[in-house]
């Protein structure tokens, strides 16, 4: 038997049934448009109000990463470089994780040794008040003191 | 042409060498050659960080800045800064100039992101 093609014809449904009366057809609705595909722009220019940098929420993520990653550590200038890195890249992509989603993260840790010395550290911003904000935090013990501050600034 | 193009590069994208040169003349001008004096800390600290933000806004350039400042008293310890940074890499950038004299460190960090 040979094998027979068919051909698909798509036929819209008619308007009038077999006897000349007009049907009522239910409207297809139109399809939903995600406002979250990727890579689409979405033109929000402010954040809503629960998807704004909350700095309480950012800061309690800092404190817990700091105590986990420097209790008991001792300041050694040949880990430090490498530890301060890490402490920046685990802040980092933390923040990521909960979920400030259209905002660029700048994170920066500063470890020094406890010696007495005096120091002082402070930042000042240029940006859009409503949008953007920063969380810190400062964790000491004997031998060292680190500082971390993550700036999260939206990205129209 | 050339030069249309690379005059909105150079607007439009982070160029270190002249944000260093700004940074630089704001650190030496205000504590060019003082010592250590915990009672001016908090007023020189003032001053570099909003001389530099004002320096930077000046440059006219579409761009929100992030100026950070430590100073820090020469006694032998030991100071590391470290940065991540999460944005678009081929508009925003970052510069560190670390600036010093007998008794002082002082190291500012600028962090640009393009509107």
């Amino acid at each position: 038997m040979t094998p027979r093609r068919y051909t698909v014809t798509r036929m819209k449904p008619s308007c009038y049934d077999n006897h000349g009366k007009a049907v009522n057809r239910k409207r297809r609705s139109a399809p939903s448009v995600s406002f979250m595909d990727a890579g689409a722009n979405t033109y929000l220019i402010r954040p809503n109000y629960k998807d704004k940098f909350k700095a309480g929420v950012a800061k309690e993520h800092i404190r817990e990463i700091l105590r986990e990653q420097l209790y008991g550590v001792q300041y050694n200038p040949e880990e430090v470089p490498t530890l301060s890195r890490s402490l920046a890249d685990a802040i980092k992509n933390r923040l990521k994780d909960v979920g400030f989603d259209r905002y660029k993260l700048i994170v920066q840790v500063v470890i020094g040794e406890q010696r007495g010395e005096g120091v002082k550290m402070a930042a000042r911003c240029f940006w859009d008040a409503d949008t953007d904000s920063y969380a810190q935090d400062i964790f000491m013990n004997d031998s060292l003191f680190c500082v971390a501050a993550a700036f999260g600034v939206y990205y129209y | 042409m050339q030069t249309c193009n690379l005059y909105y590069h150079s607007q439009t994208t982070f160029v270190v060498d002249e944000i260093t040169t700004v940074i630089k003349e704001a650190v030496e001008s205000t504590i060019g050659n003082s010592s250590y004096q915990h009672s001016k800390i908090n007023q020189w600290m003032s001053s570099i960080v909003e001389s530099s933000l004002s320096q930077l806004t000046k440059l006219g350039k579409p761009f929100k800045y992030i100026v950070t400042c430590i100073i820090l008293q020469k006694n032998g310890a030991g100071l590391h800064s470290a940065s991540s940074c999460f944005w678009d890499n081929s508009t925003d950038g970052s510069c560190m100039v670390r600036w010093e004299n007998k008794t002082i460190y002082c190291i500012v960090s600028v962090f640009g992101l393009a509107i």
